[in-house]
């Protein structure tokens, strides 16, 4: 398809740490398109925001280091990108917003002051300019009597406010893509919700592509048109968010449907996946998952599973459709 | 015009900019085509002036309400306010005193060993007239109110002198210090791995580096001067600073709003100088107000055994002179001890007074 804007082939980043070397992303593809938001789902410590870190080359480094494969933003390899390259496209067409928003404010500046920053980094616009347009930012993403809270410091700013002026500052530049990494983790179950709405909003105004990150099925399920399952640094699973919830082939995923609670469904008791995330140190033979696998066969312990196509753009890593 | 300015981060750092290079172009002049305008020194007031200025003064006066919040906790802590007002009166003293005494280099040897105001001693003196030793009361006077030395220079004049001596070094030898320190320590947190590394490294030998070895052999090859004081200690003493900006950036580092405003766009130095620095900054200015006291120590001890410059009396010189004395005019050597207490005392008040207002986690 050439609506691309993202496409991340056979991504590798490793990290080389005194215990050995931990494969955190192990030969990952997707892509990612225009105007689409596509969530990538899995569990603590499975390599997604090493993924999203990786797009934006701020895999700290050394330990962590892209070993393998390209990442194609339009026509270009964001891997094999100068510096000053990097600068201009983070923030600008590539923006990302963080997990914590306690601490992703610089204490020592007003928040407008460090909303104007970027715009006047990347637009070279001057003071004046840059200010009202923070403001028009600041209404925008729902933060109420801007004007005032335009000269507060963070720290007399709630969560949900914080995260809605990451939210403001990575949408200044009217970025192509947004990289959401877990933005509603540290947030209670309401202000998520509008965080969310924020973000649907932001992308429908500006046909922007979102890659969102969350270890949690359920927060996305309204929000995203294609899902990506992550397991141990791997690909597990890939569809239309249709696919991935009504059909999930590969057995983690069903695993993790069954672990949503239903409204619908009376049951007493949730049904977990049995055992904890392998080491990625030293990760199991063959497919990564099969230690935890009911449905395992012979062959899941010594050979890789390939990545088959299911129906047009359902994939599933697994031994059992092969 | 706005292109630059906003290269360098406002207009304000434009003129600082321009102001700087105005001194260093009058340097030039000064050694070049018209001899000593001003004093060596006298430069490096001026720079200081000028840094207060754009980067103290103008800050606190635009933003009132963080001016406010800082002087009202730095008020909360009674003994600070002394400090400052200790330090501030000597400033004024220092720069102004000399205008209004005598040469403290004036030597008079018919006014010599004469008490302070209030006190007499008994003296004897061999009466040529009589032939015989005729002790007679010596008080006193308000001409040398803190009266003088063996050589009959004012101890108030020389006081005076001795203050500019020890505010210069002060201020002049902690600020090389912490400026190198902090760059230094910032730079390492930042960059970390093998950067860290060879600086902290470096650090180390700086640490263990016998720096008064360094100065009595400096002192060997050009001979004693204020200057080379001040940069022996500037340039020895930054190793702690370093290592403590070091540790508090190297907790800054990691946290997000380092990575969000990299995933943002920003360049090292961008955030190295608006980001890292800032947030360092109230810790270097408490180190700096603790450490002008040990400064002020050192180049008192230095003096005291002979190290110091000769032709500058500083308190360190006039107390060394007035130890041999102590049996008979106390007060040479008293004085400037007391001097040296109080203003070590009071810079340590005024730290300790930053300190707590600085730091949000104190409840005052």
């Amino acid at each position: 398809m050439n609506n691309t804007v993202l496409q991340i082939s056979h991504l590798k980043t490793y990290f080389f740490t005194r215990g050995g070397v931990v494969k955190a992303v192990d030969d990952i593809s997707f892509g990612l398109r225009k105007g689409e938001s596509l969530c990538l789902v899995g569990e603590s410590g499975c390599g997604k925001s090493t993924v999203a870190l990786s797009v934006l080359r701020l895999v700290d480094s050394p330990p962590g280091k892209i070993v393998g494969g390209e990442i194609r933003y339009h026509d270009e390899d964001l891997l094999r990108s100068s510096g000053k390259r990097l600068r201009q496209i983070r923030g600008n067409r590539i923006a990302m917003i963080f997990q914590d928003p306690q601490s992703s404010l610089n204490p020592v500046f007003t928040v407008g002051y460090q909303i104007a920053e970027q715009i006047k980094l990347h637009l070279g616009l001057r003071h004046k300019p840059a200010m009202e347009r923070t403001l028009y930012l600041m209404k925008q993403v729902g933060i109420p009597s801007a004007e005032d809270r335009l000269k507060d410091y963070p720290h007399q700013f709630s969560g949900g406010m914080k995260q809605r002026v990451m939210i403001a500052a990575a949408l200044s530049c009217e970025p192509e893509i947004l990289i959401a990494d877990e933005p509603t983790t540290a947030l209670d179950t309401t202000v998520k919700a509008q965080i969310l709405d924020i973000l649907r909003d932001s992308k429908e105004e500006r046909n922007m592509s979102i890659l969102f990150i969350t270890h949690d099925l359920g927060t996305v399920a309204g929000f995203a048109d294609r899902i990506v399952v992550m397991y141990g640094g791997r690909l597990a699973e890939a569809g239309t968010t249709y696919d991935i919830y009504d059909r999930p082939k590969h057995p983690y995923t069903q695993g993790l449907i069954s672990c949503l609670p239903r409204i619908s469904n009376r049951k007493d008791r949730l049904t977990p996946i049995p055992g904890t995330i392998p080491s990625l140190i030293d990760p199991p033979e063959g497919c990564i998952f099969h230690p935890r696998c009911e449905r395992r066969m012979p062959i899941c312990s010594q050979e890789r599973p390939p990545e088959v196509i299911i129906s047009g753009e359902h994939i599933a890593a697994c031994h059992l459709y092969s | 015009m706005s292109q630059i300015s906003r290269k360098v981060g406002g207009l304000r750092n434009l003129i600082f900019i321009g102001i700087l290079l105005v001194l260093v172009l009058i340097i030039f002049l000064d050694i070049y085509l018209i001899d000593q305008i001003l004093d060596p020194f006298e430069y490096f007031y001026l720079f200081f002036a000028i840094l207060l200025i754009f980067y103290v003064l103008y800050p606190l006066y635009t933003n009132r309400r963080l001016t406010k919040y800082y002087w009202d906790r730095t008020r909360k802590h009674r003994l600070s306010l002394f400090g400052l007002a200790f330090i501030l009166l000597l400033v004024a003293v220092a720069l102004f005193g000399p205008l209004f005494t005598d040469d403290p280099t004036k030597v008079n040897f018919d006014e010599k060993n004469r008490p302070p105001l209030g006190f007499s001693i008994q003296q004897s003196i061999y009466d040529v007239n009589s032939g015989q030793f005729v002790t007679t009361e010596y008080p006193g006077t308000w001409q040398h109110p803190l009266g003088t030395d063996d050589k009959g220079r004012d101890m108030l004049a020389m006081l005076i002198s001795g203050a500019r001596v020890s505010l210069q070094v002060g201020l002049l030898a902690s600020m090389i210090a912490i400026f190198i320190g902090s760059i230094l320590g910032v730079l390492s947190a930042y960059f970390g791995g093998w950067v860290d590394m060879a600086l902290m490294r470096f650090t180390d030998i700086m640490m263990t580096f016998p720096f008064f070895l360094l100065l009595v052999f400096i002192i060997f090859i050009f001979g004693p001067s204020l200057v080379f004081i001040i940069l022996v200690i500037g340039l020895t003493g930054w190793t702690g600073t370093a290592r403590l900006v070091r540790s508090e950036a190297l907790s800054l580092r990691t946290r997000e709003f380092i990575m969000a405003s990299k995933s943002l766009g920003a360049s090292d130095t961008r955030i190295i100088f608006r980001h890292l620095i800032p947030n360092v900054m109230s810790s270097i200015i408490v180190i700096a107000t603790l450490s002008v006291p040990g400064v002020i120590l050192a180049e008192a001890a230095l003096s005291f055994i002979g190290l110091g410059d000769p032709t500058v009396a500083s308190w360190g010189l006039i107390l060394n002179a007035g130890q041999r004395s102590l049996d008979t005019a106390w007060w040479v050597a008293v004085e400037p001890g007391f001097m040296l207490f109080l203003t070590v005392l009071a810079f340590n008040f005024l730290g300790d007074g930053i300190r707590d207002a600085f730091d949000p986690r104190s409840q005052l």
